[in-house]
C-alpha cells in the first residue's frame, strides 16, 4: 500500500489496498466474487432503498466537509496520484457530491424505475432487481464516473467488484473506504482491485462470476471485454465520445461576454478537459458585438489568469509532446495564414487556444487545449461536426433560454446525447443518462407479478 | 540558383571508407549557420516561419537557435528551394492513405547529396564491406513505390554496393503492392533468396525491411513451420513502425523472432531511424542508442519547457541535418526519444499516445 494511505491507518480492506508486490491470482478473484455475493445476501439485500439513499447522502455530505479525512487525503495526495491539481480535484468533487441529496436520488429512482421504491417491492406489478455481482471496468481518466458507478450499484443492492486501470484506483478506493467507514457491512459488499487491462486469467475469473459488467474506455477496450463475456452476462459498455460547445451572438454582447468566457473556461478547466463530456471545440458565431477572435483572445486571458488558482495538473511527457507538436504546427501555419491565431502559455503546456476558420471538428490533445472556430451560422456548425455524427456526448450551449431550447431540439434530432448550458459540460446531474442510456435503469432486471 | 553555386562539392559526402574525421563537419556550427542563411533566402515557406518568430540569419548566432520546422508542415506547405520545374522526385511520408502525406521535393543535386549521405553512414554499421553481402529488400521495387524515400534508399544501397549484388540475377526487392496500396511480400521469392539451401552463392545476406514487413515474413514462416538458415555473417536492418500494417511487436520480441526464424543473432540486427523529410539516417545496434552521422545533430527537447533535456530524460527529437540542403535542415519531429549522450533511444510517436478513458485524443 502506498505510504500516504498507510499513514492514515486505513484498514487494509480491498485488494487494491494490498502492497504493490502482492500478486493477484485468479483464485483470489474468484474467492472475492463468492464472498461478495454472500455478503450481499446477508448485508445488502435486506436494506430498503430509503436507507441506502440516506447512507449515500451521508457519504456525500461527509466528502463536502473540509475536515473530512478522505477529502483531505484526496486533496493532499490526489495531485500526485491522479494528475489533477488540488483546486481541480476540489471543484470536481464538490460538484459531484453536492448532487448527493435525497431529492436528487428520488428523481433518479423515479425517472429510471417509475417509483422510488421499485427496488423494494412490487409496484403496479413490477419489481426491479439489481445483478447479484456487478463488475465495473473503470477507465483511468476521471474519478467521478467510477464513483457514480459504485453509487448506482449500491442502489440496486448489487455486490460490486471494480477493476481499476493501473495507477487509477486512488479515488475509487477512498470513496469505497468512506462507505466502509460509515457502514462496514455495506463496505463488505464492495471490492476494488487494480491491474493493467488485458490480464486474461484475472479477467476471465472475474467475468465468470459476474451477472452484469459495465465498462468505460476506448472502443478497443470495450470490444475486447465484450468478446470475453459469457452470453448470459449483461454488458453495458461506454466507448469513446467527444463533445463541443456552441456560443451564439447573444452570449457575445458586452454585458454577457465576461460570463460566457468564464463558463467556457470552466468547461476547459474542469478535470483538465480529460473526460468525454469536455469540449474539444467551441464554435462561435461571427459578427457578434464581440467578434469570435476577440472571444478566443479573452478565453486565452481567462485560462492564463485561472492557471494560478486552478493549475493544470502534471501530464505525461507523451501528452505534453502531443500538445507541443500540435502547437508548433499551428504556430508555423499561422505565419502563412493571417486568419489563424494561437495563444498559449509560455514555458509550459498549461493552456492553448487555437483560433481557426476551418469549421471541421478537430480532436484536441486535451489537457486545456481548445479550438475556437468562428461560424457564420448553424449550418456551418453542422457541416463541421458531420464527421463526428454518432460520437457526440455533450453539446454545451451559450444562448438565450428560448434559443437554447430551439438548438437543443435541433442537436437532439441530429444525434447528440446531451445538451447543457455552457460551463456545465463536466457537471451532469445524477439523472444524467450516460451516452443516452439509463445509467440506473440498464442495471436492473424487471420481475412482473400478475 | 545560388544554392547550387554554394560550394555544393562541400556538401557532397565522401565514400564509405574515407576517414570521417577528415570531413569538414568539425565545423558544424558555421556550416549550419551558412546553410540556414541560404535556406532563409531561397526557401520562401521556411522564411515566413522564421520571420514570424523573429529568427532571421542576423538574429541567429548558433546552430541550436536555428528555427526547427515541425515535420507535419511538410504536409501543408512546399518547403523547398527547388523550383517546380526542377523537381524530379518527391518523397512522401508513409502515413495512412487518407491522410495528407508529407512532401519532400528533390532534384538531381539534392538526390546526389541524399545518396552520398546515406551510403557513407549506412555501411559503417555493418561488419563486412558491401561487396560481401547479397542484399534482399522486403519492400516493393522503386518503380512501384517512386515516392518512398525508404525504397529509394534501399535502391541506392543496392546500386552502390557493387559486389555480391551482381551475383543476384535480379533486383533484390521481394515486396509487392496490393490493390489497396498496402505493402506485402512475394513470400516464395523472399524464401528462395534467403534460404541458403536453395541458393548457390553462399554469400551472407543483408536483409533490409520495415518492422511490419519482417512481421509479415516471420508470420508466414511460422505458418509454414519454416526456419531458414542464412549463411554465417548475415545481417538484418529493420526500420520504422507498424502503421497498422501488421500486428505490432515490442522490438525485443521482433528481434527474438528474427533470430529464431532467420538465424540472425541479435547483435547482427541493426535498427534504422529515418523519415522522408530527412536526407540522413540514424542507426542503433543492440544497445538501442541511435546515432546520426557527423553532419547531423540531434537534440532531445522537453515538450514542456522547450529546452534540451538532461541525459537520460525523455523529450521530442529535433534534428539538424546538413544533408537537407535544398529543403529545411532544422526539423522538429513528433517522435519521443531518451537522450543518451549525443544519441537517443527511440520511445515512439507523440501523437500516437494512448487514449485515456472515454475521450478521444489525437485521432
Amino acid at each position: 500500500m502506498p505510504e500516504d494511505l498507510m499513514d492514515l491507518n486505513l484498514p487494509n480492506y480491498f485488494l487494491a489496498d494490498l502492497p504493490p508486490e502482492a500478486t493477484l491470482s485468479a483464485p483470489m478473484i474468484a474467492e472475492a466474487g463468492t464472498v461478495l455475493k454472500k455478503n450481499r445476501e446477508k448485508f445488502l439485500l435486506p436494506r430498503k432503498t430509503g436507507e441506502l439513499v440516506d447512507l449515500l447522502c451521508e457519504v456525500g455530505s461527509a466528502w463536502l466537509r473540509p475536515e473530512n479525512h478522505f477529502r483531505q487525503l484526496a486533496l493532499e495526495c490526489g495531485p500526485a496520484r491522479t494528475g489533477f491539481s488540488k483546486a481541480v480535484l476540489a471543484k470536481g468533487l464538490d460538484q459531484f457530491f453536492r448532487r448527493f441529496t435525497p431529492e436528487n436520488f428520488k428523481s433518479l429512482l423515479e425517472q429510471e424505475l417509475g417509483h422510488a421504491e421499485r427496488l423494494d417491492r412490487f409496484i403496479n406489478g413490477g419489481l426491479a432487481c439489481g445483478p447479484k455481482l456487478l463488475v465495473h471496468i473503470a477507465a483511468g481518466n476521471l474519478p467521478n464516473p467510477a464513483m457514480l458507478s459504485l453509487t448506482l450499484g449500491l442502489l440496486t443492492r448489487s455486490a460490486q467488484f471494480m477493476k481499476c486501470a493501473s495507477n487509477a484506483s486512488f479515488m475509487p478506493r477512498l470513496f469505497a473506504h468512506s462507505i466502509y467507514e460509515l457502514d462496514h457491512k455495506l463496505g463488505s459488499c464492495l471490492e476494488l482491485a487494480e491491474w493493467r487491462g488485458g490480464m486474461a486469467n484475472l479477467e476471465s475469473a472475474l467475468f465468470s462470476e459476474a451477472d452484469c459488467v459495465t465498462a468505460t474506455g476506448s472502443n478497443e477496450t470495450i470490444a475486447s471485454i465484450r468478446a470475453q463475456l459469457p452470453v448470459k452476462t449483461r454488458f453495458i459498455g461506454y466507448g469513446q465520445k467527444v463533445s463541443f460547445g456552441l456560443i451564439t451572438r447573444e452570449a457575445l454582447r458586452e454585458e454577457t461576454v465576461a460570463q460566457t468566457v468564464a463558463q467556457a473556461a470552466d468547461d476547459v478547466i474542469a478535470w483538465d478537459q480529460n473526460g468525454c463530456l469536455s469540449p474539444h471545440v467551441f464554435y462561435v458565431e461571427e459578427r457578434g458585438l464581440v467578434e469570435s477572435d476577440v472571444f478566443a483572445q479573452k478565453l486565452a486571458v481567462e485560462l492564463a489568469q485561472r492557471e494560478s488558482g486552478e493549475p493544470r495538473g502534471a501530464i505525461s511527457v507523451e501528452e505534453s509532446a502531443a500538445i507541443t507538436s500540435r502547437r508548433a504546427t499551428y504556430e508555423a501555419l499561422a505565419a502563412h495564414r493571417g486568419d489563424l491565431k494561437l495563444w498559449a502559455s509560455s514555458n509550459s503546456t498549461a493552456w492553448t487556444v487555437v483560433f481557426e476558420h476551418d469549421v471541421r471538428f478537430r480532436v484536441s490533445p486535451l489537457n486545456r487545449f481548445i479550438y475556437v472556430k468562428p461560424v457564420p451560422d448553424l449550418s456551418a456548425v453542422m457541416e463541421g461536426v458531420d464527421e463526428i455524427h454518432g460520437l457526440v456526448s455533450t453539446v454545451g450551449i451559450a444562448a438565450s433560454p428560448d434559443k437554447t431550447a430551439e438548438l437543443a431540439l435541433h442537436f437532439a434530432r441530429w444525434g447528440a446525447a446531451r445538451i447543457c448550458p455552457l460551463g456545465q459540460m463536466q457537471n451532469p446531474p445524477l439523472t444524467w443518462r450516460h451516452d443516452g442510456r439509463s445509467a440506473l435503469g440498464e442495471l436492473v432486471t424487471w420481475i412482473d407479478f400478475e | 540558383m545560388i544554392i547550387s553555386e554554394c560550394r555544393v562539392s562541400q556538401w557532397h559526402l565522401s565514400p564509405a571508407n574515407e576517414d570521417l574525421s577528415n570531413l569538414p563537419f568539425r565545423n558544424f556550427d558555421s556550416l549550419a549557420l551558412e546553410l540556414f542563411a541560404l535556406q532563409f533566402q531561397h526557401n520562401p515557406g521556411y522564411r515566413k516561419i522564421c520571420a514570424a518568430r523573429g529568427l532571421t540569419p542576423k538574429a541567429v548566432n548558433h546552430w541550436q537557435q536555428i528555427p526547427a520546422v515541425p515535420t507535419s508542415l511538410f504536409k501543408e506547405l512546399e518547403l523547398t528551394s527547388i523550383p517546380a520545374e526542377e523537381r524530379t522526385a518527391v518523397f512522401h511520408s508513409s502515413g495512412t492513405t487518407e491522410q495528407k502525406p508529407s512532401r519532400h521535393f528533390h532534384g538531381p543535386e539534392s538526390l546526389a547529396v541524399y545518396e552520398a549521405s546515406l551510403g557513407t553512414w549506412f555501411w559503417s554499421h555493418f561488419q563486412s564491406p558491401a561487396s560481401h553481402f547479397q542484399l534482399i529488400c522486403l519492400t516493393p521495387p522503386p518503380e512501384q513505390a517512386p515516392n518512398s524515400s525508404l525504397v529509394h534508399m534501399f535502391q541506392t544501397v543496392w546500386q552502390k554496393s557493387g559486389g555480391a549484388s551482381v551475383l543476384a540475377s535480379r533486383a533484390p526487392f521481394v515486396g509487392l503492392i496490393e490493390k489497396d496500396g498496402a505493402w506485402t511480400l512475394d513470400f516464395e521469392a523472399a524464401i528462395s533468396v534467403l534460404d541458403n539451401s536453395q541458393s548457390a552463392t553462399g554469400h551472407p545476406r543483408l536483409i533490409l525491411g520495415t518492422a511490419f514487413s519482417f512481421v509479415h515474413l516471420l508470420d508466414h514462416l511460422a505458418e509454414r513451420n519454416l526456419k531458414l538458415k542464412l549463411p554465417a555473417g548475415s545481417q538484418v536492418m529493420e526500420t520504422g513502425g507498424y502503421k497498422n500494417r501488421s500486428r505490432s511487436l515490442p522490438k525485443a520480441e521482433l528481434h527474438a523472432l528474427i533470430t529464431e526464424r532467420l538465424g540472425v543473432s541479435p547483435e547482427n540486427i541493426i535498427c534504422e531511424y529515418g523519415m522522408s523529410e530527412l536526407s540522413s539516417q540514424a542507426y542503433a545496434g543492440s544497445n538501442g542508442v541511435f546515432g546520426f552521422p557527423l553532419w547531423v545533430r540531434a537534440q532531445i527537447i522537453s515538450p514542456e519547457t522547450g529546452r534540451e533535456v538532461a541525459d537520460g530524460q525523455t523529450g521530442l527529437i529535433r534534428i539538424f541535418d546538413l544533408a537537407n540542403v535544398f529543403s529545411v535542415a532544422a526539423l522538429q519531429t513528433e517522435d519521443l526519444g531518451i537522450r543518451r549522450g549525443s544519441g537517443f533511444e527511440l520511445v515512439g510517436r507523440a501523437s500516437l499516445a494512448e487514449p485515456r478513458g472515454c475521450s478521444l485524443m489525437n485521432a
